[in-house]
Order: structure tokens, then sequence, then C-alpha cells
């Protein structure tokens, strides 16, 4: 799943190991995330989205064509 | 919409994910080496100390040590494991089997016993599944 989490998280100046400790992960489940090797779960998609302050829909993107 | 997230420093994260496997670590070739050295009594008991600390952090610690990506690469290797099991059971007890049968060689008790233990290794996950399908 392609996302844009790499994109805000740098756009605040945060680390991977700071977003980690916001949404209360470890810094390599964000790595994995922001790689697109991870796809996170809907809890844990929320809170990205909460943290970033837009919807889910803004910062992932399914690819449902593709699929 | 945020949601206030008691998040663990990353290094704290760290240190008691260190102390987990240090102490089951430490406390297995400790008691190794005693037992080595003539002390099984006391190698067994700092074995056993190493395991009871393990269970200590592991439940007790207030840091969420394993997140969900971590729970979903152990889910990956159970698989893993599963189809690797299922493949050797299936495949040596047919061996063995035939071995028998066939006079060919005779199968190690240990070979035979490895054998047992695969299958319940499959009853347990079964009784587990079942167990966690009703629980849901």
């Amino acid at each position: 799943m392609n996302n844009d989490v790499r994109a805000r998280r740098e756009e605040r100046g945060l680390s991977q190991a700071g977003l980690a400790e916001e949404v209360g992960v470890t810094r390599q489940t964000i790595n994995s995330i922001e790689r697109g090797r991870y796809d996170p779960s809907l809890e844990l998609a929320f809170r990205l989205a909460g943290f970033f302050e837009c919807r889910i829909e803004e910062l992932f993107d399914p690819d449902l064509d593709e699929s | 919409m945020t949601e206030a997230v008691s998040a663990p420093t990353v290094s704290r994260r760290r240190r008691y994910r260190g102390l987990l496997f240090g102490a089951v670590v430490v406390g297995s070739v400790l008691g190794v080496g005693l037992r080595v050295l003539g002390y099984p009594i006391v190698g067994e008991a700092v074995y056993w100390v190493g395991i009871l600390a393990f269970l200590g952090v592991w439940r007790f610690t207030p840091v969420t040590l394993f997140d969900e990506r971590d729970a979903e690469l152990e889910r990956r290797a159970s698989n893993v494991t599963l189809v690797v099991a299922a493949v050797a059971l299936v495949v040596g007890a047919s061996a063995a089997r035939l071995a028998s049968v066939t006079g060919a060689f005779e199968v190690p008790a240990t070979v035979s016993g490895a054998l047992y233990g695969y299958v319940a290794l499959f009853v347990v996950f079964a009784l587990a599944l079942g167990y966690t399908k009703l629980a849901r």
C-alpha cells in the first residue's frame, strides 16, 4: 500500500524514532510502513492519521485498481 | 480525533527487550556452565532464575515490548514453521512406514520420537485454533 507517511513526517522534522514514540510502535515499524513493506492495522492507521491531522485516505492509498 | 497515546520511549523499549532476552541467555549459559563444572543443582536453579526473570519482565514491565508488526512477523514465522513441520511429518512418517514394511532399515527411536513430537505439535495447534475460534 502506498502512503504519505515519510513526506508528512519529514515535513514536521520528525525522525522515525520520534514518530514511533508518538504513535506507540517501534522505529522499525515506521520504517516498514514508509517503505510499503508493512500495512498497519486499522487502529494504527487511525493513530497516524490523527497525529498528522488528516483523513486515513489522505495518508494511505490502497491501490485498489491494481488488485 | 487525535488519540492520547502513552508511548514508551524507544530506548526504554529496547532496554526492556534486552533485559527480557538477556535474562534467558545469561541464565541458560550460566546454567550450562555450572552443570559442566559439576554443580548441576545450582545450575538448574540459576537457569530457573533466568526463566522467572524473563517471565517477570514480560508480564510486569510497564512498557509495551512488542508492537503489531512484531505480532505479524511472529504469525508469518509460525506459518512457515508449521509448513516445514507438516512436510517433515508427511515425508518422514511415510519413509518410516515404508522402511519398517520393507525392512530396508530400522527407524531409530530418536526419529520416531521426533515424528510423534510433530504429531503432538499439530494436536496442540488444532486445540489452540479451536479454543481461539470459540473465544472470538
